[in-house]
C-alpha cells in the first residue's frame, strides 16, 4: 500500500520521473497505477529474495528507461508470533524478505549508481526497529537489520554520490493489522501523543525528498515517523 | 598518452586523489601505508572505473586484488585482454 501511494506521490510531483513498480502475484494495486500513469509507470514482475530476478529486472529498466536513479526497498511483510511458538519458516521467511531482500536489491544498483557517481537508496525500516513490540521478534530484528546495513552502507557509498537512507513509519492509515479491533485501534490511537495515524503521502513527502537533489547530505540515518509515539 | 599515464589520471580524477599524477609511479602499491593508501572502498570504485574507462570486467575478487596491485598490474590486464 505505501509502495503505491509513494508511486503515486512521485509520479504527480516530478513529470519527468519513470516508475518501476515491482510485482508477483498482487498486483491489483500496482496495475491501477500503471493505468493512471500510463508512459511513466511500469510493472516490473520481481521475486525480491532472488538475486537473478533483480538482475533482469535492473536490465528491463536500464534498457526500458535508462539508468535507476532512486531505488525503495519497499516491499516486506509480517508473520507475527511470539517466539516461543515461532516456527522457524516464520523466522527465516521475514528475515529474507525484510532483510535479505534489501542486501540483494542495494547490491544490484550499486555498481551502476556508482557509474553515474549519483544514487538514492531508501529503505523502508519500521517503529519495530526501534520499538519493538511482543510478537515481532522476526520483523522487528529484520527491520533492526536494515537499519544497520543502511548505516553501513551510508558509510562505503558516501564518497561516490549515492546516500543511503532509511524511514520507520509507525502505524499508516490503511495498512493496520488486520487482526487488530475497533477497540485496539482507538486504544492505539489514544497512545499516539498526535491521536492519529499517519497518512500514507505523510510517510511518502520523506521518502520523495530523501530521493532529491536537495537531500544530498543526508545519508545514513533513519527518519522516525510515528507522531511522536516513541 | 601511454595507457599506464591514462589511468593514473583515471583513477585520481574518479577517486578524487589529493596526490599529483606525476606522483604515482608504475609500481608505487596502490594499497596500504606504503602506497597512495586507497582503502576498500575506493578499491571498489577502482574497479567500477576500470570496467567504465577501459572495458575491463574483474569479477573475481582474488584478481581484484592481483590486478590492483599498482598501475603496472592494472595496465598488463588491461593489455592481456586486448584491450589497450
Amino acid at each position: 500500500m505505501l509502495g503505491h501511494a509513494t508511486a503515486r506521490y512521485f509520479l504527480e510531483r516530478d513529470p519527468e520521473c519513470h516508475i518501476f513498480l515491482g510485482v508477483r502475484e498482487k498486483r491489483e494495486l500496482a496495475e491501477m497505477v500503471v493505468a493512471d500513469f500510463a508512459g511513466r509507470a511500469f510493472l516490473c514482475p520481481l521475486e525480491i529474495t532472488d538475486a537473478e530476478a533483480w538482475t533482469s529486472a535492473l536490465t528491463m529498466i536500464e534498457t526500458q528507461s535508462g539508468p535507476l536513479n532512486v531505488l525503495i526497498n519497499n516491499a516486506g511483510y509480517h508473520d507475527d508470533s511470539l517466539l516461543a511458538t515461532m516456527s522457524y519458516s516464520q523466522w527465516a521467511g521475514v528475515l529474507d524478505s525484510n532483510l535479505n531482500a534489501v542486501f540483494l536489491g542495494c547490491q544490484s544498483v550499486l555498481k551502476p549508481m556508482m557509474q553515474q557517481r549519483w544514487g538514492r537508496i531508501i529503505n523502508v525500516a519500521s517503529l519495530s526497529a526501534l520499538h519493538s513490540p511482543a510478537g515481532q521478534t522476526n520483523y522487528a530484528a529484520a527491520k533492526a537489520g536494515v537499519i544497520g546495513l543502511t548505516q553501513s552502507l551510508a558509510k562505503e557509498c558516501a564518497r561516490l554520490g549515492i546516500t543511503v537512507n532509511a524511514i520507520c513509519p509507525g502505524h499508516i492509515e490503511g495498512a493496520l493489522p488486520k487482526s487488530w479491533s475497533e477497540e485496539q485501534i482507538k486504544a492505539v490511537k489514544r497512545e499516539t501523543p498526535m491521536r492519529r495515524f499517519a497518512r500514507p503521502e505523510e510517510i511518502s513527502a520523506v521518502v520523495f525528498f530523501l530521493a532529491s537533489r536537495d537531500a544530498s547530505y543526508m545519508t545514513g540515518t533513519s527518519v522516525k515517523l510515528d507522531g511522536a509515539l516513541v | 598518452m601511454n595507457l599506464r599515464h591514462r589511468i593514473k589520471e583515471v583513477m585520481a580524477s574518479e577517486l578524487m586523489l589529493e596526490v599529483s599524477v606525476d606522483d604515482i609511479g608504475d609500481d608505487t602499491p596502490l594499497f596500504g601505508p606504503n602506497g597512495i593508501g586507497l582503502d576498500s572502498v575506493d578499491a571498489l570504485q577502482l574497479v567500477v572505473t576500470i570496467e567504465k574507462h577501459f572495458k575491463l570486467k574483474i569479477s573475481d575478487q582474488d584478481k581484484a586484488r592481483e590486478i590492483l596491485h599498482n598501475i603496472e598490474s592494472i595496465a598488463k590486464a588491461i593489455e592481456e585482454a586486448g584491450l589497450a
